[in-house]
């Protein structure tokens, strides 16, 4: 197709662009719905991820000892702990330490304070608090507290319970993700058919151009080709109020989300700027690549050249 | 020029629009196509803008045999033969000139050719007074004429006219045959398609009559037989 043709094609495709404003709105606004659910999916996923790693750096173990057990046996479990390359730190709690920590938890708690006066002494040993280089390697590092050498003088160790919380953080994640995925498949199957519409009925509106430029010549590339440059319009000005929305939206929710996880670790707005080529092309590819999918189906079934 | 040879087109399931037609025109002739509606003078024009391909036989036009023409040629087909028909189809929303540059337009032509030839077509159908006007600012005649300069913008060879004048009255029906005959001289091919008695009467030009899908009657001096 020569220069000049080219230009009259874009000219064309501004045209009806313009023209059907009303058609261009609604396939314009869902083509935006169905980015704006696709750039939540994105959104959660990095957030589940901070999720996690806030609930994995929270992560340790406790290893009670009984209270019977002497400091001595207490520092020597702990240098055997730190002898081990999965683990990163332990904190030394002791029996003193164990009772005061016991107090401020519970210190509302009149009946449990009561009940701890009854006992009249610190029923508490002390304790370690182990935190391990990889949450994978809890279970090895329980292992080897297992050891009957420790084992007898070890009363209880919580490991079990976070567990099953990163679990419920996993599987909370997937399932928002998978929501997330859903919806923008709905949004996507939507957005298919409202451009299918838009198209047919731009077609039928320029019925008699189209009969004209066919009478007098005009190639089928050049009766079609509009309908595919308004294609590339929308998915242009689609992605760009998207950017509209998403971005502000992701600015304002910025310092809750930091508050909510507990974490500066929330940049959403930063994930985006690191990533911007990759969302932003994979984006605008997605939507031109419908667009004109459906364009091509459209065009195939109504427009006939 | 133009050329059928043994020309049948059957519409399913089983509907004839022409049956072995055998027609021969010639450079610069000025031949008419009639016969009552649906005997298969306006399949005829059709074909000749492969617009409908014929089930049988072979229609050969300027040396190109466009019996089997490919879907990507017929464009270069239509840009050698001028058409014209009953209902304008002019834009509405368009003036003339812009009606006339249209066909210019979309076959790629330069805004400079546009600027040069949109002129000379007004010219000739005698428009040039009301290139600004839109469709609906002029009469049926008129309009005409712009269809006419349209079909003469790519300066073709044959121009098929298919009932031009059945929506307008006497007076502009002359003017519109006086303007095809103008353009005969100038050495275009002319095809009119049509069942106006008093247009073929007084052309006395070469007459082709269809009946049923056949040619029933093919005259050089001809009149309206049927």
């Amino acid at each position: 197709m020569s220069f000049v043709s080219t230009i009259r094609v874009i000219k064309f495709a501004f045209q009806n662009f313009v023209r059907n404003s009303w058609m261009t709105v609604a396939t314009v606004s869902v083509l935006v719905l169905t980015l704006v659910s696709l750039n939540m999916l994105v959104a959660m996923n990095v957030l589940g991820k901070v999720a996690l790693s806030a609930v994995r750096s929270k992560i340790d173990v406790s290893v009670h000892f009984r209270p019977d057990v002497d400091d001595n046996r207490v520092q020597t479990v702990k240098i055997f702990l730190l002898s081990l390359p999965e683990v990163k730190d332990v904190t030394y709690l002791s029996q003193a330490d164990a009772l005061t920590q016991f107090n401020q938890t519970y210190h509302a708690d009149a009946g449990i304070i009561e009940a701890l006066g009854e006992v009249g002494q610190n029923p508490f040993g002390a304790t370690l608090i182990i935190s391990a280089h990889n949450l994978e390697d809890y279970p090895k590092i329980m292992a080897a507290l297992d050891d009957p050498l420790y084992a007898d003088v070890i009363e209880a160790k919580d490991f079990d319970d976070r567990q099953a919380m990163i679990a419920r953080v996993e599987a909370v994640s997937k399932k928002l993700e998978l929501f997330a995925l859903a919806v923008s498949a709905a949004f996507g199957f939507i957005a298919l058919l409202i451009v299918l519409n838009t198209i047919r009925v731009s077609i039928f509106a320029r019925k008699e151009e189209i009969a004209i430029m066919r009478l007098v010549g005009a190639s089928s590339g050049f009766i079609r080709m509009p309908f595919y440059v308004e294609a590339v319009l929308w998915s242009v000005v689609a992605l760009a109020v998207c950017a509209m929305i998403v971005l502000p939206a992701f600015m304002f929710s910025q310092p809750y989300l930091s508050d909510f996880f507990g974490t500066d670790s929330v940049d959403l707005l930063g994930f985006y700027a690191a990533n911007a080529a990759l969302i932003v092309g994979a984006e605008f590819g997605a939507t031109l690549l419908m667009s004109c999918i459906t364009t091509k189906m459209a065009t195939a079934k109504y427009l006939k050249v | 020029m133009i050329r059928f040879k043994n020309v049948s087109k059957t519409y399913p399931p089983d509907v004839i629009g022409l049956q072995n037609v055998n027609v021969h025109i010639r450079p610069g002739e000025f031949v008419s196509i009639v016969g009552q509606s649906g005997t298969g003078k306006t399949t005829f024009a059709k074909m000749l803008i492969a617009e409908e391909r014929p089930s049988k036989g072979q229609i050969v036009v300027g040396g190109w045999d466009i019996s089997a023409i490919k879907p990507s040629e017929v464009p270069l087909l239509r840009r050698q033969i001028g058409v014209v028909f009953q209902d304008f189809k002019l834009l509405p929303r368009k003036t003339v000139y812009e009606n006339v540059a249209f066909a210019l337009e979309v076959c790629g032509a330069s805004a400079k050719k546009i600027t040069s030839v949109v002129p000379q077509a007004l010219k000739i159908v005698g428009l040039t007074g009301k290139a600004d006007r839109y469709p609906r600012q002029m009469s049926g005649g008129e309009q005409q004429r712009v269809v006419i300069a349209r079909s003469l913008i790519h300066r073709p060879k044959i121009i098929v006219a298919d009932e031009p004048t059945g929506n307008l009255d006497s007076l502009n029906t002359r003017e519109i045959i006086d303007l095809l005959k103008k353009i005969n001289e100038f050495g275009t091919t002319v095809v009119l398609v049509t069942h106006n008695r008093d247009v073929v009467n007084e052309l006395r030009r070469r007459v082709i009559t269809i009946d049923r899908g056949m040619i029933v009657s093919d005259q050089e001096e001809g009149r309206y037989l049927l």
